[in-house]
């Protein structure tokens, strides 16, 4: 019994250690560089690069912050080049239309190194994929390989025994940060390798904080502070979308990041929420939720916040009316879109949502965009998939990606040359926690949930908002 | 002959004889030929309408997520969508009005313009033209034209009404749970005005100038004009266009889902977002092909009520 004890004791510590090492972020990238090995630094987590010889800043023996040589993929070896493709055709299956001439290109590079093969996109609206992506690969021998979100949709792929276990890959092993593979991990299987690397909630102005002289938010106070200071000054302090859930639910991961004293504990309290074991006016929530409405009652969200569409929040915060954004690294392209004088004028920062001196978290990340092969696909077209996925696992072609269609990725040696992507230094030495909102698998509880949040935003009393959530949630469950 | 007609009275068959002649044989090869031309309309009336209606039945008493094999739970999701599912019963109730208000803003409305632009004027054309436009716009960028309108702090309405001191009715059009699916039932009815106007134009052209030009000698006012002549001949378009209607609101899928996902809150949801949020957002697949029974079953209640109510007035 003792020993049984011992060994549960010694996994729970296995597994705290990985949770741990899958969730803080060790990437700050060519950012930082010039640090020495063994020298003092001061954000544990904080890394000088995503290279294979990059520092990590990490507690000695000693109990010192110092920078040390630890690994970044789950391998000690170096990076392995692509593997050979068979003649053949596969489709790619995303949603990112807007990364198709990239993709084009890389396609191009891929098809020129491996004759006598092709790959086609296949693209939908992300509304559309998520809808109906996973029944029409399904049936298709042709689907290669097939990317998923982050969170539910991953989640149902796997459960439908859909995806290829890529544990055994070698470019799953050595070309990736393995801290950053924990999204397309499914009962401790690879099945997927999270190619995206985002950065969530908030966005900020540079030039009007730098105007304002005004200096980050670092703690809950200093948020209620700066709402209330920059709506006398005339801004909207938070361009937040209450039109739509996926916009207007981006907050929640920072809502939710520092509510437990442990990664497993938040764990588990999402899992209860969202198989009905526990109700949403349970105290930690109804915490979580008084504080939307203590943001709602210093002025931070636009007035008639739930009409407020991802467009008109975009043009505040691209037209200078408002200098915070809170959703995430993927709004910047739209917003230079907007206003080609926010190009280079933005960066990222986190939102704590506690008081304490040493919060556990002070920023988000997410893993998605999961490259997948598809089980029912034919077995050429399986190792086509396979070695097109290694192809875009290779640094230099993870490095035409990312600053193509300016986004961070997870793929080891990769030089990051955009203004934006080097802008975003600050998040990288924060504490980033893996954007708990997609912990919830069950679509209808989270729709229920963040409902009520919106709601609490437009003006709803804490406890009705949360005790008709817990209602709809209750008959969801049913 | 006498025989022939006792026969026929005597309540024998109707139907001929069957002779064995070569008219006979003509007659079976004609029904064969009959018989095979129909066929292909079958296969695909099987095919496209039949078979998914007995799968959406099968697939209703399921709880299939879309993926993974279905699992017979009985009649479960129907009596759950009655009795424990409070959004099912919020959008029911949200369709009915949505429908309400469509079918009689639109019917009016379309009414009113055929009225004043019956005559091939000018003026008349060009306004029917430009009434009619909205139509052959896309649904999507219609919502997006009113979803830019309605924006509650930089949209053109509220802005608007601001500037002239109508504060009090600049509202949160598309953010509050009340007036959200009033705001998509005016677009609605925007949207298609124009198209049921010219419906009512071609069929109040159709009503014989005599009858006006009678009321008119009898001293009839403008108004006794309407309502003895122009209304009760215009009855067989206002069917026309009462059903059609219902059927476009039933079907306002596009312009819902993009202006509001059914927002907030699901104020502004209909069943056909509900359904289509039920199976492709939560993939609970079984239970969407319950909701999507509910939608048939509640569509043939209300053409039976439509069906009777235009009998009696008949």
């Amino acid at each position: 019994m003792k020993q049984g004890m011992g060994a549960k004791a010694f996994k729970l510590a296995i597994a705290a250690l990985f949770a741990i090492s899958a969730t803080i972020v060790p990437v700050t990238g060519t950012f930082a560089a010039g640090e020495v090995l063994g020298a003092k630094c001061t954000n544990e987590g904080e890394s000088t690069g995503t290279t294979s010889s990059s520092l990590v800043c990490k507690k000695n023996s000693a109990n010192r912050l110092v920078w040390q040589k630890v690994k970044l993929s789950a391998s000690n070896l170096k990076p392995v080049a692509p593997l050979k493709a068979p003649r053949g055709s596969i489709e790619f299956w995303h949603w990112r239309a807007e990364d198709k001439a990239i993709f084009d290109q890389i396609i191009a590079r891929f098809e020129a190194v491996n004759p006598g093969v092709k790959v086609t996109q296949v693209i939908s609206n992300s509304g559309d994929y998520t809808a109906t992506a996973l029944q029409k690969v399904r049936t298709n021998k042709k689907a290669g390989v097939v990317t998923t979100f982050r969170g539910s949709q991953f989640n149902q792929a796997a459960e439908a025994d859909l995806l290829v276990d890529l544990s055994n890959e070698q470019f799953a092993k050595r070309n990736v940060i393995s801290s950053m593979m924990g999204a397309g991990k499914y009962k401790g299987k690879q099945l997927g390798i999270p190619y995206q690397s985002l950065f969530n909630n908030p966005v900020y102005n540079i030039e009007i904080f730098k105007k304002e002289g005004w200096k980050l938010p670092k703690k809950f106070s200093d948020w209620i502070s700066y709402c209330k200071t920059a709506k006398a000054a005339g801004y909207v302090p938070m361009a937040w979308m209450g039109a739509f859930r996926p916009q207007a639910g981006q907050i929640i991961n920072s809502a939710l990041m520092n509510t437990a004293s442990t990664d497993a504990l938040l764990e588990s309290r999402i899992q209860a929420i969202d198989t009905g074991k526990e109700e949403i006016t349970a105290a930690w929530f109804k915490d979580m939720a008084q504080k939307y409405a203590d943001l709602r009652d210093a002025g931070c969200f636009p007035d008639n916040p739930k009409g407020v569409t991802e467009a008109a929040g975009n043009t505040l915060f691209a037209t200078g009316r408002s200098p915070i954004l809170p959703t995430g690294s993927f709004s910047m392209g739209g917003i230079v879109a907007l206003n080609k004088e926010m190009d280079g004028n933005m960066g990222l920062t986190g939102m704590v949502w506690t008081d304490d001196a040493n919060p556990r978290y002070t920023g988000i990340t997410n893993n998605t965009f999961i490259l997948g092969v598809n089980k029912n696909a034919g077995k050429t077209e399986q190792r086509i998939s396979r070695a097109f996925i290694s192809f875009l696992t290779q640094g230099e072609i993870a490095t035409i990606y990312a600053n193509g269609t300016k986004q961070h990725v997870t793929v080891l040696d990769v030089t990051y040359t955009d203004a934006n992507l080097r802008n975003t230094s600050s998040i990288m030495s924060e504490k980033l926690v893996l954007a708990p909102r997609f912990i919830f698998l069950n679509q209808g509880v989270r729709d229920i949930l963040e409902d009520a949040l919106i709601a609490i935003v437009g003006g709803e009393a804490v406890n009705k908002a949360l005790e008709d959530g817990a209602r709809l949630i209750k008959q969801r469950l049913g | 002959m006498k025989t022939t007609e006792t026969g026929a009275r005597g309540g024998a068959s109707p139907r001929p004889a069957k002779s064995k002649g070569p008219k006979g044989r003509i007659a079976r090869s004609n029904d064969r030929t009959l018989l095979f031309m129909v066929l292909p309309a079958a296969f695909i009336y099987a095919l496209f309408y039949l078979y998914p209606t007995l799968n959406n039945l099968r697939y209703s008493l399921t709880n299939w997520d879309g993926l993974r094999e279905a699992e017979f739970i009985g009649l479960k999701n129907f009596t759950r969508a009655l009795t424990n599912d409070d959004i099912f019963m919020k959008v029911l109730g949200n369709n009915i009005e949505f429908t309400f208000l469509v079918v009689i803003f639109q019917t009016s409305l379309s009414l009113l313009f055929a009225i004043f632009l019956l005559k091939n004027s000018r003026a008349s054309v060009a306004l029917r033209t430009l009434f009619f436009f909205p139509t052959i716009i896309s649904s999507v960028s219609v919502a997006m034209v009113w979803q830019f309108l309605y924006e509650p702090n930089l949209g053109p309405i509220n802005v608007f009404l601001n500037s002239v001191g109508l504060d009090f009715l600049a509202l949160n059009w598309l953010g509050s749970e009340t007036v959200t699916l009033r705001a998509i039932a005016f677009t609605q009815v925007w949207f298609h005005t124009g198209q049921m106007m010219v419906v009512y134009i071609a069929g109040l052209q159709q009503i014989p100038q005599e009858l006006y030009e009678a009321a008119e000698v009898d001293g009839a006012s403008r108004w006794q004009q309407f309502k003895s002549v122009t209304w009760p001949m215009a009855l067989p378009t206002t069917a026309v266009v009462m059903a059609y209607t219902t059927i476009q609101s039933f079907r306002a899928f596009d312009l819902v889902y993009a202006m509001t996902q059914g927002g907030p809150n699901n104020s502004s949801s209909i069943l056909v977002t509900l359904i289509y949020l039920t199976a492709f957002n939560e993939y609970r697949f079984g239970y969407a092909a319950t909701q999507s029974i509910y939608l048939v079953i509640f569509i043939l209640a209300l053409t039976a009520l439509q069906r009777r109510i235009l009998r009696t007035k008949y």
